[in-house]
């Protein structure tokens, strides 16, 4: 707990990373809603109330989206300060295993991130009961999945970049990982050659956690049970990778 | 590890990059409660062999012991006493002085922590603690790496270049504290190319080059294995080189002023034999001072004689 807490500490006096972050979390659902109590008030007829399911919907499709950049900034600069600043060489001569020093940077990062990720999605939630109006409400089980969907995409992401962090510097790790959750994995979803290897995207195993749409969207069809085991399966190789790479590697 | 008498034993303890060995087959011995220096010239291998005693990096071949402990067996046990400043010390540069102190401790037992202020006030930080590292000179940095070190209370401090940098005033403090860890029954391993640091500093040496350790053991001993040199004021230095010429035992003779030569003794020849015949030629000699050779020409005379041997 106390390496834990040491890894909080390091985070959270990053007070560029700690505003980014809070602005890709929190900062985007308030500008949102903001934005749409502030278009109803001043245009009712052409601008429903600011809450209900289908803003909910939208709200938490922002706030996930951009939550999910700030969880790969955290999860990357997790990965990446001890050994970027030179300090990784004088906590491994305290006699600690790598693999420990390695294997706190997880539950730090997620200490600092998730408390960020509630606060957002929790006024998302409230907003859309509040602000609901005459419009129909999301249900108790739409909720649930909604902020599994964000935990789950948001955990593994981190734990990705924490492990890829192992490997490469933060800005890599950064770019790499913004590029394949917003380019190259929603292109390879929507490739229907590919079939049933589909279910092994990130992505779309997290994407099944989302309530179904009107339409069904464009989601690869799985049940729970894979879309968990998908996603186990990417933060384990990538933790594995990273602390057998950490443990290996000259400190 | 209490009563321990030797803290780092290494036996042929090699390691090599490709075929360039860094450390090349060294067996070294550094007893409990001394300051040992480790010198030798920049890229002798000073670094990579800390780095190995520590663990950092794995050695290609041989044994390593650190306070009686075989390593990597024993390595948590051994390091839980032993606090080490590798290259130049690095820090968190956005975090504090405490807070850089209080990473470390916590990836150390619990007292640790309970260290950290008396570990800053001991190097004199006390008053910057809650300043961010950036803010901090190199010489600060050095402190601080020194009161990381002592979150450890350790047995045995290993201190890479500890004066690099430094300032003569800096240079005297770090002298003073490294004399006081030892004086409180510690083990300081410095390495450093500072002949004089190492002799100012120092009980004990190893002198390494190229990967190898040339020799060990009391600085004074180890000085004292270059070749007598004696220092004679004369009246007529011109006449005084030519009948030291014709003394085959003198085997150097060079000016150090306008009346006083600097000679370099073998084979048992002593001043007195000197005096004896430069009185008998007719050079009247006003002064004769044996000289003590330094640590530093022992060790140009030991790197020289490898360089002359590749």
């Amino acid at each position: 707990m106390r390496l834990i807490g040491a890894e909080v500490l390091k985070l959270v006096r990053r007070r560029g990373l700690m505003a980014w972050s809070l602005i890709l979390t929190v900062g985007t659902v308030v500008t949102a809603e903001v934005v749409l109590v502030v278009l109803h008030a001043v245009n009712p007829d052409h601008h429903g109330p600011a809450g209900g399911a289908t803003n909910l919907e939208h709200t938490v499709f922002i706030a996930s989206g951009l939550g999910n950049i700030a969880a790969i900034l955290i999860g990357a600069t997790a990965g990446t300060q001890d050994v970027g600043n030179g300090v990784f060489r004088d906590l491994v001569v305290t006699g600690r295993k790598r693999s420990t020093l390695f294997n706190v940077r997880v539950p730090g990062a997620l200490a600092v991130f998730l408390p960020m990720l509630a606060l957002g999605l929790g006024l998302a939630i409230a907003c859309s009961f509040a602000f609901a109006g005459d419009l129909p409400n999301t249900s108790g089980s739409e909720v649930a999945k909604y902020v599994e969907y964000s935990v789950a995409i948001s955990v593994v992401n981190i734990v990705i970049a924490v492990g890829l962090a192992a490997f490469a510097s933060s800005r890599v790790v950064v770019g790499v990982l913004i590029a394949w959750n917003a380019i190259v994995a929603q292109l390879l979803v929507q490739i229907s050659s590919l079939g049933g290897v589909r279910k092994f995207i990130d992505t779309a195993a997290a994407e099944h956690f989302l309530p179904l749409t009107n339409d069904g969207g464009s989601r690869i069809a799985m049940s729970s049970v894979t879309a968990l085991l998908v996603l186990l399966g990417w933060a384990l190789v990538f933790s594995r990778g990273g602390s057998w790479w950490t443990s290996r590697r000259d400190a | 590890m209490r009563g321990v008498e030797t803290v780092i034993e290494t036996h042929a303890l090699t390691k090599k990059f490709g075929d360039r060995a860094a450390v090349n087959g060294v067996d070294l011995t550094v007893p409990a409660g001394v300051a040992f220096g480790f010198l030798g010239p920049n890229g002798a291998g000073k670094t990579t062999m800390i780095r190995t005693l520590l663990g950092l990096t794995q050695p290609t071949s041989g044994d390593v012991a650190l306070l009686g402990l075989p390593q990597p067996a024993k390595r948590a046990e051994a390091l839980a006493r032993v606090g080490a400043i590798v290259e130049e010390p690095r820090f968190h540069p956005h975090l504090t002085g405490r807070e850089n102190l209080k990473i470390v401790a916590a990836a150390r037992d619990r007292a640790a922590e309970g260290r950290i202020a008396e570990s800053l006030e001991r190097v004199g930080l006390a008053h910057r603690a809650d300043d961010r590292v950036k803010t901090y000179s190199l010489g600060m940095r050095q402190r601080l790496g020194i009161a990381r070190c002592l979150l450890a209370d350790p047995a045995l401090l290993i201190l890479d270049e500890p004066m690099n940098g430094l300032d003569p005033a800096g240079i005297l403090d770090m002298r003073r504290l490294i004399r006081s860890f030892v004086e409180e029954g510690r083990t300081v391993f410095l390495s450093s190319h500072l002949l004089d640091e190492v002799e100012k500093t120092c009980d004990q040496v190893a002198i390494v080059d190229q990967g190898v350790v040339v020799v060990q053991g009391a600085v004074g001993e180890i000085a004292a294995q270059g070749e007598p040199t004696l220092l004679i004021e004369i009246d007529d230095t011109a006449a005084a080189r030519k009948v030291l010429g014709g003394e085959p035992r003198v085997t150097h003779v060079e000016d150090e002023g306008a009346s006083i030569l600097r000679l370099t003794l073998g084979d048992g020849l002593v001043p007195a034999e000197i005096n004896r015949v430069l009185v008998n030629a007719g050079v009247a000699v006003s002064r004769l001072e044996p000289a003590r050779a330094t640590l530093e020409e022992t060790f140009l005379s030991i790197t020289s004689r490898l360089g002359a041997n590749e």
